[in-house]
């Protein structure tokens, strides 16, 4: 057993009037990163060995997949059946839906192929809100500045640029979609001001911002006349020309019977969000069941460039029980309500509203240090104090966030009552494939958007940009790639995959793994541990 | 405060069938837990993990009554059958909101595309399979009755799991009526100030900086 306070006994001394004691003085938050955030983790971080990034840091757990062999070669080509398209899009969440009706209302036929059913993603599950600056104490100038700072000043400003000018655009047309957000008195939009934010710039729906906007994208797309859908259908692999430097297509399973299918295109737009759900460094995560970085595979094999591929946003209160729920985000609404991190001891100990990379850190520490609450070897965590927020404000948590009390209802576990075991959940990929200003990556007819992109959030992303980015470089992607019209490729190669392997071989890396991921191995029909 | 609620999973074994196939699984469990932990095959309508993406459908029978919900937000229960339910076809309503150029004439929209809604026969049918508590047949109700604000609102936590669909006998298709009561709302109602002038003035310093109108949509 490691060490720390079992539930049991921490349980027993929690009172949710003791004294906490006061707030410790701050530590340097330099060497609190350095020692205990997970991207620093000792052995955490690897060189590339192959590839156009050959010699960038990167997670381990991510390396083994990028450098791995394919599933398929060109002998599963022949005859499968082939489908052409003017655009195919390869992922159904916001980013994807935004980039398919971009394209359509240019006038392209687009396939849209995704790996469950349209609208499983991140997308549905965002609670906070999306960043426009709308307001007249704001401007797009304070956009760009919080988040080139908030991302530790990594992020490309030109992209950061685009994608803060459109954020009022990006707000009409959603709208215009029939997307719905909360209004003032007055019929303005209500604005919220966030973590790193210098004006009041988040715009929301209640706390169901993400399904409000999946569920419009997801009905626009369903209705459209020149988008097909299909769903269960992964990719697994991209399609390059005779001299594998131009991607013309991609290979889709299905996942209900197993049969390939060869979509032929002038442009991809890979929209395939993040990955979660590879629990990097062996953290639980926030992500949906097809977070598996896919995307960053895809796009790795056929030499487009990647970047930031060693940072990944912690959220710092995942649950760490119910265990069903294990993972799943309590919002930072709840902190900033003023609920307590408590340690088992019962005392505070880092400042609970201080950026999300730092208050994560300081959780990993108490955890670290003898100072967490465990369930057994594998779970531990810190208190949420939220009976103590219930104390000091009642019905708030009710009014405040059904999301929440309706989640841990079914349990047994009360809130109000009960505080919160919570552990830093793994929540969003930073990095991604590096895009220019129309979403285009290194390789000729391949797009990125959303999540699978990078360069936007430099090593950090402040709240609200996610939504905003995805709409934004989606709708970019989708005029791009329909603006182009070449003739559209002859033929259609594994060139790229033939280079991989060579370069594989001469690195001496083992070729016994098989990427995409596609789905958790817990998911896989296997046997599943929790 | 005991401690059972956190420990939460006493080992209690459950016997249940999963898509027909007898499974044996502990208590506590959710059926996506126990699909997976069985290594039931095909279990591929399943997202989010928290009810918000309506993904996992099921129908459950427990002593000949039958029911729906969503499987990851069921426990697991001794003697139940569950079926994951495919997902839902193709819509049968078809419009495209670029289309509707003049809101006076919505109602008469409405009721080209959605025939089937004056024609509810209040039979319970969607309010009982709703998994989110949602007053379905009011809403549609409402929107029959040109109320599209308020059908919209009830439909305010629809997760799309199209259960309500599913269970409509005059094929009504309740949760796109919601939606659609929504989106329109948006679509003609939502003019907020503060955003309208935010885009005036980025519009004029585009003219001022020579890079005149945008031709996208
Ligand atoms: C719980 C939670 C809360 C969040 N809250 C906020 C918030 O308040 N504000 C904010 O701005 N951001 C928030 N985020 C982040 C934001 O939601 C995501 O970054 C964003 O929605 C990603 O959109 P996307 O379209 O790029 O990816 P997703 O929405 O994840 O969609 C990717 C799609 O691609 C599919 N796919 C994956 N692999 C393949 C493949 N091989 N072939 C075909 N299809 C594939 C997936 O199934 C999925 O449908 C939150 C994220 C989470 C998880
Ligand atoms: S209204 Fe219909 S689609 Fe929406 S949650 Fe209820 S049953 Fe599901
Ligand atoms: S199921 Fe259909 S017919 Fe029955 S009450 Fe609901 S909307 Fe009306
Ligand atoms: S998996 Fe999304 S509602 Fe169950």
């Amino acid at each position: 057993m490691r060490s720390g306070i079992l539930l049991k006994q921490a349980l027993e001394s929690y009172r949710s009037d003791a004294d906490v004691g006061p707030l410790p003085p701050p530590v340097d938050t330099d060497s609190l990163l350095n020692t205990f955030h997970p991207d620093h983790l000792r052995g955490s971080v690897v060189k590339l060995g192959v590839g156009v990034n050959a010699g960038d840091s990167c997670q381990r757990d991510l390396a083994d997949l990028l450098q791995t062999e394919a599933y398929i070669d060109e002998a599963d080509l022949a005859g499968t059946p082939v489908t052409d398209v003017d655009v195919l899009v390869i992922g159904g969440g916001g980013a994807g839906c935004a980039a398919a009706l971009a394209a359509a209302e240019k006038g392209a036929r687009v396939l849209l192929a995704t790996k469950l059913r349209l609208g499983d993603s991140n997308t549905v599950m965002a609670e906070g809100g999306i960043q426009a600056s709308i307001e007249p104490d704001d401007s797009v100038q304070k956009h760009i500045q919080d988040t080139l700072r908030g991302g530790h000043h990594a992020g490309n400003p030109s992209l950061v640029a685009s994608m803060a000018e459109d954020g009022p655009d990006v707000l009409r047309w959603l709208i215009h979609l029939g997307m719905q957000f909360e209004l003032t008195a007055s019929g303005d939009l209500q604005t919220r001001r966030a973590g790193g934010m210098s004006a009041s710039r988040l715009v929301y729906c209640r706390d169901y911002t993400g399904l409000e906007m999946m569920r419009v994208l997801r009905e626009a797309v369903t209705q459209h006349r020149s988008i097909e859908v299909w769903e269960q259908s992964p990719a697994v692999e991209l399609l390059s020309n005779e001299f594998g430097l131009k991607c013309v297509g991609a290979v889709l399973t299905s996942l209900i019977d197993g049969q390939m299918r060869i979509v032929r295109t002038r442009s991809v737009i890979l929209a395939t969000g993040g990955l979660g759900r590879l629990h990097l460094n062996g953290f639980a995560t926030s992500n949906h069941l097809g977070a598996t970085g896919d995307g960053l595979v895809l796009a790795y094999r056929i030499g487009a460039k990647l970047c930031e591929l060693d940072s990944f946003q912690y959220h710092p209160t995942g649950l760490v029980y119910p265990s069903h729920l294990s993972g799943k985000l309590v919002t930072e609404g709840v902190r900033a309500a003023g609920a307590l991190l408590l340690n088992a001891n019962g005392n505070r100990f880092i400042d609970e509203l201080q950026p999300r990379d730092i208050v994560c850190a300081a959780i990993l520490r108490e955890c670290q240090e003898g100072r967490g609450v465990r369930i057994d070897d594998e779970r531990v965590g810190v208190w949420l104090d939220t009976p103590r927020l219930e104390q000091t404000q009642p019905g708030l948590l009710e009014r405040q966030f059904p999301n929440l009390m309706s989640r841990t209802k079914g349990s047994g576990l009360d809130p109000r009552t009960q505080p919160l075991l919570v552990h830093p959940t793994l929540h969003y990929q930073n990095g991604g494939v590096i895009i220019d200003a129309s979403g285009a990556s290194t390789v000729p007819g391949l797009y990125a958007v959303g999540e699978v992109a990078g360069g936007i959030h430099g090593r950090n992303r402040i709240m609200g940009n996610a939504l905003l980015e995805i709409i934004c470089f989606g709708r970019r992607a989708g005029y791009a790639a329909t603006a182009k019209r070449d003739r559209g490729p002859k033929k259609v190669t594994l060139e790229h995959i033939n280079q991989l392997r060579r370069a594989l071989t001469l690195a001496k890396m083992p070729m016994t793994r098989r990427a995409p991921q596609i789905l958790p191995a817990y998911a896989k029909g296997g046997l599943w541990t929790r | 405060m005991s401690t059972a609620t956190h420990e939460g999973d006493n080992r209690t074994h459950i016997s249940l069938t999963i898509n027909g196939l007898a499974v044996d699984v502990t208590a506590g469990m959710t059926l996506v837990e126990a699909a997976w932990h069985a290594g039931v095959p095909g279990i591929t309508g399943v997202g989010c993990l928290e009810g918000v993406c309506g993904s996992c459908r099921v129908m459950l029978r427990r002593d000949k009554v039958v029911s729906v919900g969503l499987a990851c937000q069921t426990f697991v229960e001794s003697g139940i059958e569950v079926i994951f339910l495919p997902a839902a076809s193709a819509p049968r309503h078809h419009y495209d909101i670029n289309d509707f150029k003049d809101s006076w004439d919505i109602h008469a929209r409405f009721h080209s595309i959605f025939p089937e809604a004056s024609r509810c026969r209040h039979c319970h049918g969607c309010v009982g399979a709703c998994p989110k508590d949602i007053s379905v047949e009011d809403g549609v109700a409402l929107a029959a009755q040109g109320r599209y604000r308020e059908a919209g609102e009830a439909f305010f936590e629809c997760v799309m799991c199209e259960l309500c669909d599913v269970a409509c006998p005059e094929l009504i298709a309740p949760a796109h009526v919601g939606l659609f009561s929504r989106r329109i709302t948006a679509h003609f109602h939502l003019r907020p100030p503060n955003l309208i002038t935010r885009l005036e003035e980025l519009r004029q310093k585009r003219v001022e900086m020579g890079e005149g109108e945008r031709d996208e949509d």
